[in-house]
């Protein structure tokens, strides 16, 4: 019996607050935090996997580094969820290699990062409530 | 607090037919194929599947390299969870894709509908749907006093 209250324990600490609430009250696909990255990328009119790594470099003073392995992963999910689509520009004959082609949000794609936007706005605005930005804070 | 904090944990699976598992997957779990690498020989090194928000590595077998499969070792004895909006269909669309039912999916006492598969290469697979927002000690007080008739259900 003790081991079945400490897999129940364990259990809850699986299905956290975050999981249960954002993936199950949304129609759209939750994006991870790389995803949400290389969306507002997108949605910045960086549409060259370059531009896009040095973006998130830039946005993120080097904190967050997308290496070309994660950018393409993170890419090849986004396009197998049809939020994001390889762009007419693209060189089919160019090298398979994400950083050399070109990408652009769909319309699905616009919503969800949207939605996500709105979502971390929220709980940006709840931490300069809780005083958490403190010095660093740009007014609303 | 460990100074070793893993930054993630995935699975690894071994296949005897990694086209035909990738395609279940795709099919039952709506599994996205993001990268795969061959041996010079053409068998499947591995496939780098995303499913939700995890990653599933799968490999062909490969004996020289102590890649295995279930049914070259007569079983598996590891179980792959996956949380589901909607585990009916899901256990349903996979049983019909040629999965085998190991438990059906019925009401668990810890708040949560549950059921398992044998996927057709070999793997099992438990498939659920959070239905009830319990603490633990709720679950705690449900929990059978043993198995009954093997399915735990509450």
């Amino acid at each position: 019996m003790q081991s079945a209250k400490r897999y129940i324990q364990i259990d809850s600490i699986r299905h956290g607050l975050y999981h249960v609430d954002v993936s199950s009250t949304s129609a759209s696909p939750a994006v991870t935090t790389a995803g949400f990255q290389v969306l507002l990328a997108l949605a910045s009119g960086h549409s060259h996997g370059y531009a896009v790594m040095g973006f998130v470099d830039q946005l993120t003073a080097g904190r967050v580094r997308l290496g070309p392995g994660t950018l393409y992963r993170t890419l090849a999910r986004l396009v197998a969820d049809e939020l994001v689509a390889e762009s007419e520009t693209s060189d089919p004959s160019a090298p398979h290699d994400a950083r050399r082609r070109y990408y652009q949000l769909t319309q699905r794609g616009a919503q969800v990062v949207r939605e996500e936007a709105a979502l971390l706005s929220r709980l940006v605005d709840a931490a300069g409530d809780a005083g958490l930005l403190d010095g660093n804070r740009r007014t609303r | 607090m460990t100074s070793q904090r893993p930054l993630g944990l995935g699975t690894h699976i071994f296949v005897t037919d990694a086209d035909a598992a990738v395609a279940f997957y795709s099919e039952v779990f709506g599994a996205a194929e993001l990268i795969r690498h061959r041996l010079p020989d053409g068998r499947v090194l591995f496939v780098e599947l995303a499913v939700g928000p995890d990653k599933l590595l799968l490999s062909e077998e490969i004996t020289e390299l102590n890649a295995v499969a279930p049914p070259t070792l007569g079983g598996s004895p590891v179980m792959l969870l996956l949380e589901l909006d909607n585990v009916d269909s899901t256990f349903t669309h996979a049983v019909e894709t040629g999965a085998t039912v190991e438990l059906p999916v019925a009401e668990m006492f810890w708040g949560e509908r549950y059921g398992i598969v044998r996927d057709p290469f070999g793997h099992r697979w438990a498939l659920c749907t959070r239905r009830e927002q319990l603490s633990p000690d709720e679950v705690a007080d449900r929990v059978p006093a043993e198995p009954t008739d093997g399915t735990w259900s509450g």
